[in-house]
């Protein structure tokens, strides 16, 4: 049977990019959450609680 | 802890990739396509995994109420989905060069999909209710029975007659591949878990301190 590289690259690309996504997506919403509202500062009721 | 978890599994991730492309041998049959099956098959390990705990913390939730198992089902779902997608999908790109199809109806993909549905389903649920304890309620019942479908994804290939290829390793008797390829699978499997871990222990943070920000 052909080696067939092209499929085997396209399955590992696709894994690196979703698993790599998602990870992106985790940090970046935690940094939004992170992120003290203006004018308010941290741990002020209503404010985003800061990383522990 | 978190961050030590991700370091780990992008270092087991490294040597995953090292044991699928440099030690593990070019498969005689299929040819170099073969080592799909180092991504594809931990997917679908670590998707099972992920629904089991989905399963544990549901029960735990609706005999105790504790908002932390309905955070860990919670989390365990997304990332489950997650890997099932990606089991779904490298599958596919598999199958078209060994079968000649991206797809087929076949029991084992049938069931899988089913399985990727259910979990979607759980997803929405959890999306579409705003009161947060009977949003947690209710998919804690759908995360007990959804559960129900993994022994059927993982027989539908001994139960039926199928296109898909029976188990290799997770089966009665001894393994019918060579020791370097389980080797080989084994070390991708416990990277895919420690990422699974790492996803898991971020979502959950996420989903406390998104709690904590809506109170």
């Amino acid at each position: 049977m052909a080696d067939n590289w092209g499929f085997v690259l396209a399955a590992y690309a696709l894994a690196a990019i979703v698993l790599a996504g998602y990870w992106r997506h985790l940090v970046r919403r935690e940094r939004e959450l992170n992120a003290p509202v203006a004018g308010q500062p941290p741990g002020a009721p209503g404010a985003p609680p800061r990383q522990r | 802890m978190t961050r030590v978890l991700g370091w780990l599994a992008a270092l087991a991730l490294l040597a995953g990739l090292g044991m699928a492309f440099a030690v593990a041998p070019r498969e005689a049959t299929q040819g170099t396509v073969q080592r799909i099956m180092y991504v594809h098959v931990p997917s679908v390990w670590v998707a099972y995994c992920a629904f089991v705990v989905v399963f544990v913390a549901s029960i735990a939730y609706l005999a105790t109420r504790a908002e932390a198992a309905d955070r860990l089902a919670h989390a365990s779902a997304e990332v489950g989905v997650l890997f099932t997608g990606l089991t779904i999908a490298t599958g596919s790109i598999w199958g078209k060069p060994t079968w000649g199809t991206w797809w087929t109806w076949d029991a084992r993909l049938t069931s899988v999909a089913v399985l990727f549905v259910m979990y979607v389903g759980y997803l929405l649920l959890r999306g579409m209710i705003d009161e947060g304890e009977r949003a947690a309620r209710y998919a804690a019942v759908l995360g007990v029975v959804a559960a129900l479908n993994i022994p059927l994804v993982h027989f539908s290939v001994l139960w039926w007659r199928t296109l898909h290829q029976p188990p290799s390793l997770m089966k009665p008797g001894p393994s019918s591949m060579p020791p370097v390829i389980v080797r080989a699978l084994l070390v991708n499997f416990a990277a895919f878990a420690l990422l699974y871990l790492y996803f898991v222990a971020k979502r959950v943070r996420l989903l406390r301190l998104e709690a904590e920000a809506g109170a």
